[in-house]
């Protein structure tokens, strides 16, 4: 089979994995280096950025998940890359500067510790042979041998395990040869060997969002949890997209964008903006709301907290007004102990009011007649500005299930 | 009348006329370096100034690596006025210190900070969408039109990442090239440099061509966005980017 070819079969079965990031390590070698904060070489057609070359090692597999392109079952080419081809395409795409590094996950051939050999043994060979300094992403396979673990976390930047879907009972359905445990028995793992030789850029993980009935709650429980318990450094959300056809499976026409935007900003919440879970989501709201963004619709049933004055409210507090995040919030802060802020200043200081000025006052003053601070008024006006959207509505529209 | 200061095109130069100024109290109407067309209005003024490279490390030690950062971005950048933007921070500077970059309220500080803003973003994003190509002597090649003067800044980049190689990146707008020689690092302008055979390897193509079909691959049909996308790389650099010729 020519190269061009097994690329082309083995990214395309890869690239259903969100992770792309390439931030979070500090390398130098005598071919390439890391930088600290990441570098986006590419932006895909779908707008997820590219950093990485990203691709199997194999798409052969002995599972069969019902909701995987490569599952035992379907009937697709197969192909394998020999580790020199892999270190060959790296370095190629890496001296013209069209990647950060490599991201190599795989399907698993013969067994898990057979798979895990064959990727240590590329990225062994692009680390010793090539002196390759870039960033290397891998994805450990479930139920390998410790030692591989080890050996495999030495190598790489970051490395990863997926949970795949939220719950046991899920899991159970639809990737009947994995388990729960085995994942997270790999990312305490990697928690807890974790240092400056060992996956200094930490670990992620993925799981697949409406390919089965788990509630947000369900889902940000989860995340929360395993933040947690593992410190992962991103829970990647990807909405299902049917690539196979199973009576188990939901059939959509359209994978739920709005809904795993959704999650990702009760991700963002949860991580830097100090909130948690059972803030946002209960029993009796179990799902985020749609057409508000989770932090919004969070402040319009908190509205007693509000209007904030941004000259005296504390770091935590402006974090929660919808529209400031942690650098506006920073740079109010040290700002304010200069002079004191108007209106005028947050804008000149490239804070966006659009949401932000129906929740606070600036030396007590609100942007209107402060009769107008009221739930409805706000409410109406935040939904009548989101649903502004400047080009292609219809195609906006069509995002909602 | 208008009162121009003028200055050698060079970031010491300029921060020694405005520290010269600065110390005699003198304001200009602005500052302009020495290829500036004069008009019957101005009076156009050089002085014979010390140049010393020291300047740097003065803004370094007495207020900080952050403001002489901003200086050297807004310097770099295509904005009109921005030797006058230098001069209004650096005076702030004298009043506020390493404090001055929280004085957002002031204009000139906060265009100065927005202005070193976009260098640095640009400078950033230039690190990704930048491609190299092999020449047939195995030398790294590309080309870029940004709107700063990020060549430095850039080429600084590649010669930590790739130590071992020749490369030459070429400014299209300004006609400059900086060249590395696995030493240092040179900015040389297109007229003391001739570059007649940027002859692509023979492999060259065919691993262009593998890019171009990992990136067309890589996309998820059913998430198309293009608008997205656009956000991201935006379209002035798509004509760099060699997986995006075809789209152009």
């Amino acid at each position: 089979m020519e190269i061009k070819e097994k690329l082309q079969i083995l990214a395309d079965s890869a690239k259903y994995d969100a992770s792309c990031s390439s931030s979070g390590s500090k390398r130098q070698n005598a071919f390439g280096n890391t930088s600290f904060s990441g570098i986006c070489h590419s932006f895909s057609a779908d707008g997820r950025c590219i950093s990485l070359l990203k691709i199997l090692m194999t798409n052969c597999c002995i599972y069969d998940c019902k909701y995987c392109l490569n599952r035992k079952s379907n009937n697709v080419k197969r192909a394998l890359f020999t580790p020199e081809e892999i270190c060959s395409i790296t370095l190629n795409f890496y001296r013209r500067n069209y990647i950060e590094g490599l991201f190599l996950s795989s399907g698993i051939i013969k067994n898990a510790d057979y798979t895990m050999e064959l990727m240590i043994k590329t990225i062994h060979l692009l680390r010793h042979k090539y002196h390759f300094g870039g960033y290397i992403h891998a994805k450990a396979i479930p139920n390998c041998s410790e030692v591989l673990l080890k050996k495999l976390g030495l190598l790489v930047d970051r490395l990863s395990a997926n949970v795949e879907l939220p719950t046991e009972q899920s899991l159970k359905l639809l990737a009947p040869n994995k388990e729960t445990k085995k994942v997270e028995n790999i990312m305490s793992y990697i928690k807890n060997n974790k240092s400056r030789k060992f996956t200094p850029a930490g670990q992620s993980t993925q799981m697949i969002i409406g390919a089965t009935k788990e509630n947000d709650l369900d889902i940000m429980q989860k995340s929360e949890n395993m933040y947690q318990n593992y410190n992962l450094k991103r829970v990647f959300y990807s909405a299902y997209i049917p690539v196979n056809k199973d009576k188990l499976l939901p059939s959509l026409t359209t994978p739920p964008l709005v809904r795993e935007h959704r999650l990702y900003q009760t991700d963002w919440l949860l991580r830097y903006y100090h909130f948690k879970t059972k803030d946002i989501l209960d029993e009796e709201h179990p799902n985020l709301n749609l057409l508000l963004d989770p932090k919004a619709f969070w402040a319009l049933n908190h509205l007693e907290e509000f209007p904030k004055e941004i000259n005296t409210a504390s770091y935590y507090d402006l974090l929660k007004v919808p529209g400031i995040g942690v650098k506006g919030a920073r740079r109010i802060i040290s700002s304010r102990q200069h002079f004191k802020i108007t209106f005028k200043d947050l804008k000149a200081m490239g804070i966006v009011l659009k949401r932000a000025k129906y929740f606070i006052t600036c030396n007590h003053k609100y942007f209107t007649n402060l009769s107008y601070f009221k739930k409805n008024f706000i409410e109406a006006n935040l939904v009548l500005e989101d649903k502004i959207p400047p080009i292609n509505s219809n195609k906006q529209l069509s995002f909602f299930e | 009348m208008n009162t121009i200061y003028l200055y050698h095109d060079n970031f010491i130069s300029l921060l020694c006329l405005i520290d010269y100024l600065l110390k005699n109290k003198i304001k200009p109407d602005n500052i302009k370096d020495t290829s500036y067309n004069a008009t019957l209005l101005d009076e156009v003024i050089f002085l014979k100034i010390k140049e010393d490279s020291n300047i740097i490390n003065k803004i370094k030690k007495n207020y900080s690596y952050r403001i002489f950062k901003i200086m050297y971005e807004v310097y770099l950048s295509n904005h009109d006025n921005k030797e006058l933007i230098i001069y209004y921070f650096f005076l702030n500077t004298l009043k506020y210190h390493q404090d001055v970059i929280y004085h957002r309220n002031l204009r000139c500080v906060n265009l100065a900070l927005k202005i070193a803003k976009q260098v640095g973003n640009e400078a950033h994003k230039l690190k990704g969408f930048l491609r190299f190509k092999e020449l047939k002597n195995h030398i790294l090649y590309a080309e870029i039109a940004p709107d700063n003067n990020v060549i430095y800044l850039l080429a600084l980049h590649f010669k930590r990442r790739l130590p071992h190689e020749y490369f030459i990146i070429k400014d299209k707008k300004r006609n400059i090239y900086s060249l590395y020689d696995k030493k240092e690092v040179y900015l040389i302008s297109e007229d003391n440099f001739n570059l007649n055979e940027v002859e692509t390897s023979q492999e060259e193509k065919q691993i262009a061509d593998l890019w171009k079909n990992f990136y067309q691959t890589i996309g998820i049909k059913e998430r198309k966005n293009e608008r997205c996308r656009m956000n991201f790389m935006p379209k002035k650099y798509w004509q760099y980017i060699i997986e995006m010729e075809d789209e152009l």
